[in-house]
C-alpha cells in the first residue's frame, strides 16, 4: 500500500470513529438512557479518568498475560509446523490431535485449565497460548506447504540439506502467512485472556469487568471494555507494522 | 588446420594436449587433436556419459535408453518436441531423480548414481526461481552460502561479476524490480558462481522475447568461452541449438532417446549473421526434418 492510500484509509477510519462517537453521545443523552442500558461516551471517558490507576494496572496485567501467552503460543505453533515439515511422518499424528483439541471453543477448556494451573496468571497464559498456537500452527503449516517444489529441487542441486532448505527457503516463503496468522492472533490473545479472567482471576481487565457487574457499575464495565479494545487495537497495529517491515517483498 | 583448432572445445581437451609436451606449432597440435579424437573419447576427456538411461513414472515411460557422452569443455544442446522427457533427463543429471535400475552413468571418470550428482553439477531450471526476499547479490551467492562460504567473501565475488552479467548497479535491487532478461541473468550468475565443471541449463531463455533472447545467446557464448565450463543446454528452438552448440542431440518423442546426433562445425566465435549462412541452413534442414517427424509422432500420440 502506498503512503497516500494508507493515510486516506486512516482519515476515513478516524472520520467513521468520530461519527460513531457523536451518534452514541446523541442517542444516550437525547433519549436520556439509563447507564445500565447505554452510558454516554463522555460518562465512560470520565469514568476511565476516575479509575485510571486501577484500569491501567488491570490493563497492564491482562496485557502481560496476553503477550506472554501469545509469544509461547506462537513459538509452539511455528515449532510444530516446522517439525511436520522436517519429519513428514509426524503430520498424521500432530494434525488430528491439534484439530481435536481446537474443535471446541478454547473457553470450554478454561475450567480444567483453571483447575490445573490455578486462579493466578499461569492459567491465563496457558489459555492464550492454546488459542494462539493453533491459529499460528495452521497458518505456518499452510505457508511451509506452499513452497515451490522446483525451488526445493534447486536448493537440493546445490547440495543443500533439510536444515539449509528450511532456513533459506521454507521459512522465508512461509513468512507472509505466518505473519498474517500472528496478526490475527493478537486480538484473539486479548479476548481469551479477558474471558478467562472473568471465569476466575485475582486481577486484570476481565476481573474488573466481573467485579463491576456485581457492583452494578455499568459505566465501569464500559470503561474496562474501552481500555481492552484500545490495548487490542494497539497490539494488532504494532504486529501489523512489524509484518509490513518483515514481509517487504509482498 | 587452423580452423579445426579454433573450433576445438576448450577446457581439459585442449590443456591436456599442452601438458603432454606436444610440439607447439599449430600444425603439430592440430594433428594431435585429430589423433586424440580418433582414439575415441578417452575417459579423461569425458565429463559425463549416460548409457541406456530409462525412467518410468507409473505407466508412462519418459526416457527409454538415452545414451550420450559429453566431453569436457563442450557445449552440447538438446532439442526435442515438448514432453519428450528433456526435463526428466535434466533432473536425473542434476541428481534430483534416480533413473530406473539397469543403466550406467559415469561422471568425471567414476561410475555414479544420480544422488551422487547432487551438489556436483550446476543446474539452472527453466524458471529463474529467484528468492524475492534476497537482493540480486544475495540471490547470486545462494549456492555459495549453502556450500558454507563466508557471506562477505561470496558477496565480494558476486559484486565483481556484476558487470560481466550486465547487472552493474543492480546488486542491491530485489528481483521484482528487474526485467525478465535481467532476472534470467541473475539466475545464470547464480549458476556460474556455483563453480562446477558441468552446467545444466534448462531452456534458460525460453520466456524471453526474440530480441533479448538473441542478445542473451551471444552473451552466453562469450561468458562460456571465458569461464571454460561444460554446458548441457535444453531448448526447443532449433536456431538456438545450432547457434550455441558444438553438438546437437535431437530427442525422439516420448519415450525420449537420442534420435540424431549432429556435430556443428561452425567456426567460433560465431557472428549473429551465421544463422543465414548456407552451412547453418543446411544443418537446420537436417535437424528440422528429424524434429518434424518426432513432433508429428507426439502430436498424433496425444490425439489418441
Amino acid at each position: 500500500m502506498s503512503a497516500p492510500q494508507s493515510s486516506r484509509a486512516l482519515q476515513r477510519g478516524a472520520l467513521g470513529m468520530v461519527l460513531l462517537v457523536l451518534a452514541w453521545e446523541g442517542v444516550a443523552r437525547g433519549f436520556n438512557l439509563p447507564a445500565y442500558t447505554l452510558p454516554s461516551v463522555s460518562a465512560i471517558l470520565g469514568s476511565i479518568f476516575d479509575h485510571r490507576t486501577t484500569l491501567f494496572l488491570a490493563g497492564a496485567y491482562t496485557f502481560a498475560e496476553a503477550f506472554s501467552g501469545y509469544v509461547i503460543g506462537a513459538v509452539i505453533g511455528i515449532a510444530l509446523a516446522v517439525v511436520i515439515t522436517l519429519i513428514p511422518m509426524t503430520r498424521n499424528a500432530i494434525v488430528p490431535v491439534a484439530t481435536s483439541i481446537n474443535s471446541v471453543p478454547v473457553v470450554a477448556w478454561s475450567p480444567l485449565i483453571l483447575l490445573w494451573f490455578g486462579i493466578g496468571m499461569p492459567s491465563k497464559v496457558v489459555m492464550v497460548a492454546l488459542a494462539v498456537s493453533f491459529t499460528v500452527f495452521l497458518s505456518a503449516l499452510a505457508g511451509l506447504d506452499r513452497v515451490d517444489r522446483r525451488s526445493v529441487d534447486l536448493m537440493r542441486s546445490f547440495g543443500a540439506g533439510r536444515l539449509a532448505i528450511l532456513f533459506r527457503l521454507r521459512l522465508p516463503t512461509a513468512l507472509p502467512l505466518i505473519a498474517a496468522g500472528l496478526r490475527v492472533s493478537t486480538v484473539r490473545a486479548v479476548i481469551v485472556a479477558i474471558v478467562t479472567e472473568m471465569l476466575g482471576a485475582y486481577d486484570g481487565l476481565g476481573w474488573v469487568i466481573y467485579q463491576a457487574v456485581l457492583q452494578v457499575d455499568f459505566v465501569k464495565v464500559w470503561s474496562a471494555i474501552f481500555i481492552a479494545s484500545a490495548a487490542s487495537l494497539a497490539f494488532f497495529g504494532l504486529v501489523g507494522l512489524a509484518e509490513r517491515r518483515l514481509v517487504f517483498w509482498k | 588446420m587452423t580452423t579445426v583448432l579454433s573450433h576445438a572445445p576448450m577446457g581439459a581437451h585442449y590443456t591436456k594436449k599442452k601438458e603432454a609436451g606436444l610440439p607447439v606449432s599449430i600444425q603439430g597440435s592440430g594433428e594431435a587433436a585429430l589423433a586424440a579424437k580418433a582414439a575415441g573419447a578417452s575417459d579423461a576427456a569425458q565429463i559425463l556419459s549416460l548409457t541406456g538411461v530409462t525412467k518410468t513414472f507409473g505407466a508412462t515411460r519418459a526416457l527409454d535408453g538415452f545414451t550420450a557422452t559429453i566431453d569436457k569443455g563442450e557445449f552440447v544442446t538438446v532439442v526435442g518436441p515438448s514432453g519428450c522427457g528433456k526435463s526428466t533427463l535434466f533432473n536425473i543429471v542434476a541428481g534430483l531423480e534416480e533413473p530406473d535400475p539397469g543403466c550406467a552413468m559415469r561422471f568425471e571418470g567414476n561410475s555414479v548414481i544420480a544422488a551422487d550428482l547432487l551438489g556436483r553439477v550446476s543446474f539452472m531450471p527453466q524458471r529463474d526461481l529467484l528468492l524475492p526476499w534476497r537482493t540480486v547479490i544475495d540471490n547470486a551467492i545462494l549456492a555459495l552460502e549453502v556450500e558454507g562460504a563466508p557471506r562477505k567473501e561470496a558477496r565480494a565475488l558476486a559484486e565483481k561479476m556484476l558487470p560481466e552479467f550486465g547487472l552493474t548497479g543492480f546488486g542491491q535491487q530485489y528481483p521484482h524490480q528487474l526485467s525478465g532478461g535481467m532476472r534470467q541473468r541473475v539466475a545464470l550468475m547464480r549458476t556460474f558462481l556455483f563453480k562446477r565443471d558441468l552446467m545444466l541449463l534448462d531452456e534458460p531463455f525460453g520466456a524471453l522475447d526474440a530480441l533479448t533472447r538473441t542478445m542473451m545467446q551471444r552473451w552466453l557464448l562469450d561468458v562460456w568461452q571465458k569461464h571454460q565450463r561444460t554446458i548441457l543446454f535444453i531448448t526447443h528452438d532449433v536456431d538456438e541449438a545450432l547457434f550455441l552448440g558444438d553438438r546437437v542431440l535431437v530427442m525422439s518423442a516420448r519415450p525420449g532417446k537420442v534420435k540424431l546426433e549432429q556435430k556443428v562445425d561452425l567456426p567460433r566465435p560465431r557472428p549473429a549473421e551465421i544463422v543465414i549462412s548456407p552451412e547453418f541452413i543446411r544443418l537446420k534442414r537436417t535437424l528440422l526434418e528429424a524434429i518434424e517427424e518426432e513432433a508429428m509422432k507426439s502430436f498424433t500420440a496425444e490425439g489418441k
